[in-house]
């Protein structure tokens, strides 16, 4: 794919993502409903010109539990990001640069971890602690992906011609840190956030699904999706609109870091 | 008996959309079969477009008019589709990477053999097998069964130059073939093509950047600039006297004179670098054989070349001075040996080492222009911004980047422009040691002259020692006074360059010592 065409697609994922965050900023206004507001409407009342969304089972109107949802999930997605690159990408940048063996070793742990599917990690480490710690969990799981991909780059640049003139000539260590750190952050740091968001979003969405994250009544888009289970079959419309929105701000997110191995972190 | 006419262009003009000039204006050329022409000048000059339009490969969009006639032939005007009546085959230069990466040397220029010889891969192969065995300096097939990136470029340019031989052509189109080739093996790959062209006939069409090469083959000359023959003459009439500015400062790029130089010596002021019982073919923690223990030192304010082969050992010993492999010995820099010093201490010592190479990677593409000449002073000096600009601007304007905009990347500069910018780095570093390895490789004629001429003056005016590591005695006897020669990690011969230029001992010395051609700019002198 040429630079041209992804950085067109990473301007669309950005617009799109920045009106999500419009849309989670004035959710209580664009809702109709308070979030978990039951008998707004008839129960199971199909999408109409009066609730765009239709009806779940209580009588909720989806359209503001959605919003209710997509702004639950977007509060609890951006401080796992932020926990994913902090002990992910910062982390595995700088452990580049450690001394041998502290190095290999820890890329080899992280690699180990890495290997494992991240929702797999976040259920374990939501076990380890407690529910409430899910976003913790999604962050952390998240985090060796990250690790060995910042790594990665980072040794490729301490070993890059560039890297043996300067040290050749006499820059320390730490300013060549600092240097390659600034260009990461100016180079990459939107698409490492946009991925690490992406990441976090899925396995948050996935283990409210499953029954491990959010906890009712503060639903998230994996819990109004998992409501949904026992009438789903008849009526879609309950689980269709909250699984569009998530599948729309991952496909955004994914965008936005360029499409590239947008399933990592 | 006259040989007969391959080809007679005139008034050939190949413009290309969007360009204000025309790539080539009145251009015209005769070439015999046998003959060899060589078209001169810097990568704009148009001789690319007339090896494009010989090898029927023009660039996309590009247009051309022109009286051509072929095999003596009357010259017709033609505007497409141009098809020389006889087998053409296309030389380019190993450094170039002409070839996939993935698939195999030696498959790949069989294929190209076939597609030139209109033959079965079969019988192409036994063709390029046997151009191999003619070149007396070529890998065998079987080694060139391999994908090019791990073949060196020597033998990449002797497996190209058998490919092309194999193809038995007519005409031979030489693109820049040997560049970025040490002198020597240039040398022989220059006398193989020409051993070639003897025994098969054909007529060489070679592109040249630089002198070097029409004082190589020693053939009817065209010197172009942008665009349009500046100067047609005689290699010996060239090198004896160039009418135009441009063919005299293409023509400076040549080895000059030792006489005029300033003579320094070798043995002043204290030792600066120390190498005492280096082992650069031994295992790290392995005790070095005294036959293997390299020891010399460099004083302050004197030169020294390491002048080899690739291979040969120099540049081990380059990266081990720089502290960028370690090796079993011990290196002091200004009495201290950095091996015993914590990082930040080596960092401290090693500021005042300033580096000027010919890889173009080596500095950070991500950075500015002002970043890159500044980061020495910051991370180095509290200096005031104000004093830290003033120092730059001052280093931009002695390497003539002043009039760049600072905040372009280093990406963006040329090869040229990076290798200035590297010596505007090494001025503002005030260096007690500079380092420079190939500075003139993959440079113009001109780059290559104002390049050597920059370097002349930072080591006259800034007074620090130099180690300058080459393949070419003509560098060598620019920037330094003293040389090692190395072969197979080992020095074979040192001592002045004056001295090994007159009367080199070792076999080694005399091949590198032929191949730079240094010989005074006069028809008939003797070589220095």
């Amino acid at each position: 794919m040429n630079g041209l065409f992804r950085r067109a697609l990473a301007a669309v994922g950005w617009s799109g993502l920045g009106l999500t965050a419009l849309v989670v900023v004035l959710s209580d206004f664009l809702a109709r409903a308070q979030a978990g507001a039951i008998h707004i409407g008839p129960a199971l009342s199909p999408p109409s010109s009066r609730f765009l969304f239709g009806t779940d089972m209580l009588g909720r109107d989806m359209l503001s539990e959605t919003l209710h949802a997509l702004n639950a999930t977007v509060v609890s997605a951006v401080p796992a990001a932020l926990l994913a690159i902090a002990t992910g990408a910062l982390f595995g940048f700088v452990g580049a640069r450690f001394p041998e063996p502290a190095r290999f070793v820890l890329r080899w742990a992280m690699g180990v971890f890495a290997s494992i599917p991240a929702l797999l990690l976040a259920i374990l480490l939501i076990g380890l602690t407690a529910r409430g710690y899910a976003v913790a969990a999604a962050g952390l799981a998240v985090s060796p992906l990250a690790f060995v991909r910042a790594f990665d780059r980072a040794r490729e640049s301490t070993n890059s011609a560039h890297s043996e003139y300067a040290r050749a000539t006499g820059i320390a260590a730490s300013a060549l840190l600092k240097r390659d750190l600034a260009y990461e952050v100016r180079d990459s740091l939107l698409s490492t956030a946009a991925r690490a968001f992406a990441a976090v979003t899925i396995i948050l969405s996935t283990v409210s699904f499953l029954g491990f994250g959010a906890v009712p009544p503060h639903r998230d888009l994996g819990l109004t999706i998992a409501a949904a289970k026992p009438v789903y079959l008849e009526a879609w419309w309950t689980a269709a609109f909250p699984a569009l929105v998530l599948l729309l701000i991952i496909l955004l997110a994914r965008l936005a870091a360029g499409l590239d191995e947008g399933e990592r972190a | 008996m006259t040989a007969r006419r391959l080809i007679e262009i005139g008034d050939l003009r190949v413009t290309q959309p969007g360009m204000p000039l025309p790539v080539l204006d009145r251009f015209s050329l005769t070439l015999n079969a046998g003959e060899t022409v060589v078209l001169l000048g810097d990568a704009h000059s148009g001789k690319d477009a007339v090896l494009r339009l010989l090898d029927g490969v023009p660039d996309a969009g590009e247009e051309f008019t022109a009286r051509i006639g072929f095999n003596g032939a009357e010259a017709k005007q033609i505007s497409r589709g141009l098809q020389p009546p006889f087998r053409v085959a296309y030389l380019p230069a190993a450094a170039s990477q002409p070839l996939h990466p993935r698939f195999s040397a030696a498959s790949q220029l069989t294929h190209i053999v076939a597609r030139r010889l209109e033959c079965p891969s079969g019988a192409a192969q036994a063709e390029f097998r046997a151009a191999l065995t003619h070149l007396s300096g070529a890998p065998c097939f079987e080694l060139l069964d391999c994908p090019p990136q791990r073949l060196d470029d020597i033998s990449l340019s002797w497996a190209l130059l058998a490919a092309a031989s194999a193809a038995a052509p007519e005409l031979l189109l030489c693109d820049h073939p040997f560049l970025n080739i040490s002198p020597s093996a240039a040398r022989m790959l220059t006398d193989a093509l020409l051993a070639e062209q003897k025994r098969l006939g054909f007529a060489i069409l070679y592109a040249a950047r630089g002198p070097q090469s029409v004082m190589r083959l020693d053939a009817r000359t065209l010197v172009l600039r942008q665009g349009r023959i500046v100067e047609e003459n005689d290699a010996a009439d060239l090198v004896s006297g160039q009418t135009h500015a441009y063919t005299q400062a293409l023509f400076k790029a040549l080895p000059q004179h030792v006489a005029d130089k300033p003579k320094r010596s070798s043995v002043r002021g204290e030792p600066l670098l120390q190498v005492q019982g280096l082992g650069l073919n031994t295992p790290l923690r392995k005790p070095v054989r005294t036959k293997d223990a390299l020891s010399f030192e460099l004083r302050r304010g004197a030169s020294l070349a390491l002048v080899g082969e690739e291979g040969s050992g120099r540049h081990a010993l380059m990266r081990a001075v720089l502290g960028l492999d370690r090796k079993p010995g011990r290196i002091l820099f200004d009495a201290v040996d950095l091996s015993l010093l914590s990082q930040t201490m080596t960092a401290r010592l090693r500021r005042r080492v300033a580096f000027i190479t010919s890889n173009d990677d080596a500095l950070d593409l991500r950075m500015t222009l002002w970043d890159t000449v500044d980061e020495p002073l910051r991370a180095h000096l509290q200096l005031s911004r104000d004093l830290t600009a003033g120092y730059r601007e001052a280093a931009l304007k002695r390497v003539g980047l002043a009039s760049h905009d600072g905040r372009r990347t280093v990406a963006s500069l040329s090869p040229f422009d990076r290798r200035r910018l590297m010596v505007a780095r090494a001025i503002v570093s005030a260096p007690l040691l500079v380092v420079v390895d190939e500075p003139l490789r993959g440079l113009d004629a001109v780059a290559q002259t104002t390049m050597r001429d920059l370097l002349v003056d930072f080591r006259a005016e800034q007074q620090a020692a130099f180690l300058v590591i080459t393949g070419d005695f003509a560098v060598a006897q620019a920037l330094a006074d003293d040389a090692m020669v190395f072969k197979d990690g080992r020095v074979v011969e040192r001592g002045q360059i004056r001295a090994l230029l007159t009367n080199p001992k070792d076999p080694a010395t005399k091949a590198l010592v032929e191949a730079a051609a240094i010989r005074p700019l006069s028809r008939g002198a003797a070589p220095v």
